[in-house]
């Protein structure tokens, strides 16, 4: 997807941004009697209409519009550009179809009106066309390659709103669009809120009163600080990360076989846990075996890029398949740290952000110096019974070798392989050989079997230079991202902290910070954080805490007609942002308010109670069966789900999870039938129905049933429910009570194997099973609000 | 409520800002009401769900020939030489070494050195008024032969299962992009509103097959991924209520939930809310049409006869019966996979002469039944039926490790497809490959230009149909892709 295969012809045809951009640079231009800037208002129009029939790869027409000179000079039909002007400039009549030749562009969309008045102002104003190396620096100067400066924080009318620079910049920006920002959440609202953000899980009933409770006025910043370090804070937030970093346990394709690397999993979760500085965790997982006395650790971490797919297919050739995963690890790195896609000068020179395609395979040296070896992590203990297997195995051998009909000793030979096989902790590592500097083949159109020059590693030279401790090898691109002077990483990752809060970034590209991007909402404010971020030594704990302490943050989600009108994006976060929970989210936070979940941590990966896979034709041939866990693991936090590439858990695939095939920024947030029945009917989740209707039964002390609806409601969504919610409940509750009075086996069925609590009968147990299925199933469960 | 197709439709990532766009018209009278504390009747919630429902039916660039798609699959890429592209030559020159020449610089998956040309085992015939070609092995088929337009001169860029198939879905090897039929309910969406839009029905042997990645909907909005049905059980999962759960139930859970969010939706004021409740409404539709459309056991006998279904069976024959029930129920685009064609002769099972005809007959009657029932009843016109594997299949023998049975390697330089009804010139061949059957000789057709020409009968056009990711106009065709005006009626 970060390519396109062979020809470099490549034609967007109607690229919607850029024209918006463009208008708005032509209104600018037109409305303040500016000038027509060539490689902001100009070069954009040609490349996307002209260049695939008038550039590099056909001439049609004797025409070839992406050279200065030749473009002037004119095709078969003579000069298309009369400068200053543009009436009777050939150029100006062939986009507007006048005359008897074919409009063009012959096979797209006619040009939009302002494009055309640009073109016109353009060539008026004398059709000024900086050389090439002019328009590579004015590129170059595209936001997000210079660095970011800290700006000053704005002053603002409404002072008192301000909690710190993060609402000084957004005030601001509300003031000038004279939009009120909302009040503040009320404090139900915030401690859902910020443990849902913080950690993943819905608080429990003693943590909201005792917050509500609190009048101290660090009560909030005490919760913040108490979450942050939580050991679910890794939990919640390795989830993002390992969309990034495609992890998954199993090699994908046709085969799908399963594979070690969980114990990179639990790195993350441990890195992210300790706040380990987001250089360091940088450095570590692209490099981390040669740091100087790598220690297992930092083996591990580069793990990272052992994540990249593997095709067990018979007839694969190695080599290639070797090339595509360094392939995938340029995108990866690219779009990870530093939002770029350079994958795109794979064909060719990138179209729009100045990366030549000799970078491209000048970046994927950096990785084709290295051995992929699986790590052994065994335990004392476990190799003092591996040893024991070994021995065993070989004496049997033996005695096989007296007697080969000895199918008895064959069959425990077999068994006690894969007994060794299955005790052995492994993880997937990179390894850099000993031997030579990073080098690799240039190849002509990206095509593998298409050899050009051989060339060494190195970083794009648009960007800042590699220093002296940053040699041209994997370690040295590492600290080469997280370089101070690097323009891209800081911003990248503050911005995607961000998205994960709001659901929207302040760069809403966050996968694409190029010049085909869009640009920040508040760029200033991004650049504050970025700046903040590396000042506080990288520290994401540190950042994420200034965000969620801001009045920003804090705001109320409740949309009003204004909003929805002016606002509808929130772009301008005149509101904090309410969404669907993401797909691990709902499942944990299901489990939690049923009071199901374990929070064991670590460890290899988990199958929870899935649907039925036997005699349903499976999408491959991978020998992983779905052992369904037993006793806790059942209920384990979803970030230790086994995730099956080919055929993920059920319920993640429903609420938009990705397969971890590739490198994923940002998942989409859907609402569909598909997921109503899913939390509807999965047998997992109305499991944790049943378990919830028991905690409604028996940690309520009246008799009343209006108690036990309330803290089932509560349960799930942490508020009390008003007055004509809690009719709704109860009249359901009384009609299904009647229901399974009258019809008992039914109620015998949904309670299934459970064991209800003492104080409800069998048909009331029914009945608030079924209540607590619809609890679970609200908008208000599944939302962050 | 047609919605233009534009680059735009990033948009529907989150739906707010669809229902923003089209908020002074339905959306947001149906809001308002709401929002003034009026209830929402079933019927103003489905038109709700119309108004931010992704799936709604979009125009398309120009008229349409075809509105739907049925693709049969092939997974593991049938032999072309003994099913459709006859070559006395090779039959002639049986058991000779290949020409040096002709294999120079060639990467092949498991031939070694120089291989063996192999006729076929099997007897052709041509057929219909056409005279098209076509080997015993494909006796129903070769009765249709005057409905079907066959494309000899298949090519693709890859020569292993797994990428290839990614690739004749989506248009590249790299797992990551739309498949066809995800891009075509982004285009077009489904005239369907209570059964998915783009379904996938599997048969046959496990192996070989690249999982869901086919189906993928790579960048765009997972909404239009393809719905895998289940061979066994509920087609849809969770379409059935838990042990219990009778019907009735379910309808008063789902009004308790439709209440408490109603009232949700009046104290948030979040649009998002309205579709969750649009959402459960239309899941219980679907709880309903799922089990009548899987219900195939009502099709009278001589549907049944024709296709040679067995209900409750897992077969690509019921999987056809089902697509043609799909596709009448307004879905866009069905997909079929029949696996296990990959015959190099390892094993009898896997080789030319056993392996080879079971696979034929576990497809060849429902293949030809499925355009014949089309036909019949008049959906052939508007219904493309697309029949291919995901490469063709050597001249040559593979005899990998010496093995006596006769088997072919994989062959992405030359294969045949056929496809039938939507706008396809019935009875015509396009293109042909060399004596050998190693080389395309005329009018090749790649991949990329198949996927032109599919979404060309789909009323679409392959250059405009883009998707905006990572700073990129994305089509399903890349940057290349020509329409074949020869297959066009």
């Amino acid at each position: 997807m970060w390519r396109h295969k062979k020809s470099p012809l490549y034609r967007p045809l109607f690229n919607s941004l850029s024209l918006a951009l463009l208008t708005l640079a032509f209104h600018l231009a037109a409305l303040h009697g500016g000038e027509v800037d060539f490689v902001r208002d100009i070069l954009p129009i040609f490349k996307s209409t002209c260049f695939s029939c008038h550039g590099p790869e056909k001439q049609k027409g004797e025409l070839r519009m992406d050279s200065k000179e030749l473009a002037f000079k004119g095709g078969s039909t003579g000069a298309m550009i009369k400068i200053g002007d543009s009436k009777n400039s050939l150029l100006m009549h062939r986009i507007q179809g006048l005359g008897d030749e074919p409009r063009m562009p012959v096979k797209a969309d006619a040009l939009k009106k302002e494009q055309i008045e640009l073109l016109a102002a353009w060539i008026d104003q004398g059709a000024k066309w900086p050389d090439s190396a002019s328009i590579t620096a004015q590129l170059k100067k595209h936001w997000a390659y210079t660095k970011p400066l800290r700006p000053e924080v704005p002053k603002v009318r409404n002072g008192a709103w301000v909690r710190n620079p993060i609402d000084a910049f957004v005030l601001a920006k509300l003031e000038t669009e004279n939009l009120p920002p909302s009040a503040e959440a009320d404090k139900t609202t915030l401690i859902r809120r910020l443990s849902l953000d913080l950690i993943g899980l819905p608080p429990t009933l003693r943590e909201i009163d005792a917050f509500v409770a609190d009048t101290h006025p660090n009560a909030y910043d005490t919760l913040v600080d108490r979450l942050l370090s939580s050991p679910h804070f890794g939990e919640r937030w390795a989830r993002p990360w390992l969309d990034l970093a495609r992890y998954a346990d199993t090699n994908g394709f046709n085969f799908d076989s399963p594979r070690q690397i969980w114990k990179f999993r639990d790195w993350v979760i441990q890195a992210l846990n300790k706040d380990m500085p987001f250089d360091q965790f940088t450095i570590e997982q692209i490099a981390g075996d040669m740091l100087p006395d790598a220690a297992q650790d930092q083996k591990i971490a580069t793990g990272f890029h052992r994540n990249t797919m593997v095709n067990e297919e018979g007839g694969v050739d190695k080599m290639e398949a070797r090339w595509e995963t360094m392939l995938d690890r340029v995108h990866t790195t690219a779009t990870v740290w530093m939002g770029s896609t350079l994958g795109c000068a794979q064909c060719h020179n990138h179209k729009f952000d100045p990366f030549r395609q000799k970078e491209f395979y000048q970046f994927l040296a950096f990785f084709d110096n290295s051995d992929e070896p699986a790590l052994k992590l065994n335990t004392p203990e476990i190799e003092v019974k591996l040893k024991a297997i070994s021995a065993e195995i070989k004496a049997l051998e033996t005695t096989l070798k007296a007697d080969k009909t000895d199918t008895k000793s064959k069959d425990r030979i077999a068994a006690l392989k894969d007994q060794r096989k299955e005790m052995e902790i492994t993880t997937l590592v990179m390894q850099e050989r000993k031997t030579g500097m990073p080098e690799t083949d240039f190849r002509i159109k990206g095509s593998y079997v298409n050899k050009g020059e051989r060339v060494s590693a190195d970083t794009p030279a648009f960007l800042h230079a590699r220093k002296s401790d940053q040699p041209a090898n994997r370690l040295g691109l590492a600290k080469w991202i997280v370089d101070a002077d690097n323009p891209l990483t800081a911003r990248v990752n503050v911005n995607r902290l961000w998205e994960t809060l709001f659901g929207r970034g302040l760069v809403v590209t966050s996968e694409d910070f190029g010049t085909q991007g869009t640009p920040p909402t508040h760029p200033e404010l991004l650049d504050w954080m970025a700046t903040e971020f590396v000042a506080s030594k990288w520290s994401m704990k540190t950042l994420l805490r200034h965000i969620v302490i801001s009045a920003t943050y804090r705001q109320s989600s409740k949309i009003s007609r204004e909003m929805l009108q002016r606002d509808p994006n929130n772009k301008f976060l005149s509101r904090a942002p309410r969404y669907r929970l993401e797909a691990e989210l709902i499942r944990d936070s299901i489990l939690a308010a049923s009071g199901q979940l374990s929070e064991k941590m670590f460890g290899p990966p988990v199958f929870p109670p899935a649907p039925e896979q036997k005699g349903v034709i499976t999408t491959n041939k991978s020998a992983v069966s779905w052992n369904t866990s037993k006793g806790e693991d059942r209920f384990r936090r979803s970030v230790y789900t086994f995730w099956r590439r080919t055929n993920p858990f059920a319920t993640f695939v429903t609420f938009d999870a990705t397969s971890r095939e590739f490198c994923t920024v940002k998942r989409s947030k859907s609402n569909t039938p598909l997921q109503a029945l899913n939390a509807l009917n999965d047998a997992g989740l109305f499991d944790a129905a049943r378990a919830l209707a028991g905690r409604m039964a028996a940690e309520t002390t009246s008799a009343a049933a209006d108690g036990k609806l309330a803290h089932g409601f509560r349960l799930c969504t942490g508020r009390h429910p008003g007055k004509d919610e809690m009719e709704l409940f109860a009249q359901a509750f009384e009609k299904e009570v009647t229901y399974f009075k009258s019809n008992e086996p039914m109620a015998k069925s949904i309670k299934g194997s459970a064991t209800p609590p003492k104080q409800v009968t069998e048909p009331e147990f029914a009945a608030l099973t079924m209540v607590a299925n619809a609890m679970l199933n609200l908008d208000e469960t599944m939302s962050r609000e | 409520m047609k919605q233009p197709v534009t680059s735009e439709n990033l948009k529907h990532v989150t739906r707010r800002h669809f229902f923003a766009k089209t908020g002074f018209g339905i959306g947001t009278l149906a809001l308002s009401a709401l929002m003034n504390g009026k209830f929402l009747s079933q019927a103003a919630a489905a038109a709700e769900l119309d108004a931010v429902n992704p799936m709604a039916p979009k125009a398309s660039h120009y008229a349409p020939k075809a509105k739907r798609i049925i693709y049969l699959f092939m997974a593991g890429a049938p032999s072309q030489v003994d099913l459709f592209d006859p070559k006395p030559k090779l039959q002639e020159f049986n058991g000779q070494d290949i020409p040096a020449e002709l294999i120079k610089g060639q990467r092949f998956a498991f031939i070694k050195g120089t291989p063996k040309l192999l006729g076929s085992p099997h007897t052709f015939k041509q057929h219909g008024q056409c005279g098209a070609p076509v080997s015993n092995l494909y006796p129903h088929t070769a009765k249709i032969v005057d409905d079907i337009a066959f494309v000899k001169s298949m090519h693709t860029d890859q020569f292993n299962h797994g990428p290839a198939q990614i690739f004749m879905n989506t248009g590249n090897q790299i797992i990551g992009r739309p498949s066809m039929g995800s891009w075509l309910t982004y285009g077009l969406g489904s005239e369907s509103s209570d059964l998915p839009g783009f379904v996938v029905l599997l048969s046959g042997e496990v192996d070989p097959g690249a999982g869901n990645a086919c189906w993928s909907s790579g960048f765009l909005p997972t909404t239009y991924q393809g719905v895998a049905f289940r061979s066994q059980g509920d087609p849809v999962l969770y379409v059935s209520n838990p042990d219990g759960v009778s019907s009735e139930t379910r309808r008063r859970s789902l009004d308790l939930i439709r209440g408490i969010n109603q009232k949700h939706l009046a104290a948030t004021g979040d649009p998002e809310v309205a579709t969750r409740i649009a959402s459960y409404e239309m899941a219980y539709r679907m709880q309903k049409s799922v089990p009548e459309l899987a219900d195939t056991a009502k099709e009278p006998e001589h549907i049944h006869k024709l296709y040679g279904t067995e209900p409750g069976k897992i077969s690509f024959a019921n999987n056809c019966l089902l697509a043609r029930r799909l596709i009448e129920r307004g879905c866009r685009f069905v997909q079929l996979y029949h696996r296990g064609w990959d015959h190099h002769g390892e094993s009898q099972a896997k080789d030319l002469t056993t392996g080879l005809p079971k696979l034929c007959r576990e497809t060849d009657q429902a293949c030809a039944a499925l355009v014949t029932d089309l036909k019949q009843r008049g959906l052939l016109d508007d219904t493309l039926v697309i029949w291919g594997g995901e490469f063709g299949r050597t001249p040559m023998n593979e005899g990998r490790d010496g093995s006596k049975f006769l088997g072919r390697d994989h062959h992405p330089r030359a294969y045949t497809m056929w496809m039938a009804g939507g706008g396809v010139k019935g009875g015509t061949t396009v293109g042909k490959t060399d004596e050998l059957g190693y080389d395309i000789a005329e009018d090749p057709v790649h991949v990329h230009d198949l996927h032109a020409t599919v979404l060309h009968l789909m009323g679409m056009d392959h250059e405009k149909l883009t998707f905006k990711f990572q700073g990129r106009d994305y089509r399903l065709t890349d940057v290349h892709g020509h329409v074949v005006k020869k297959l066009l009626a």
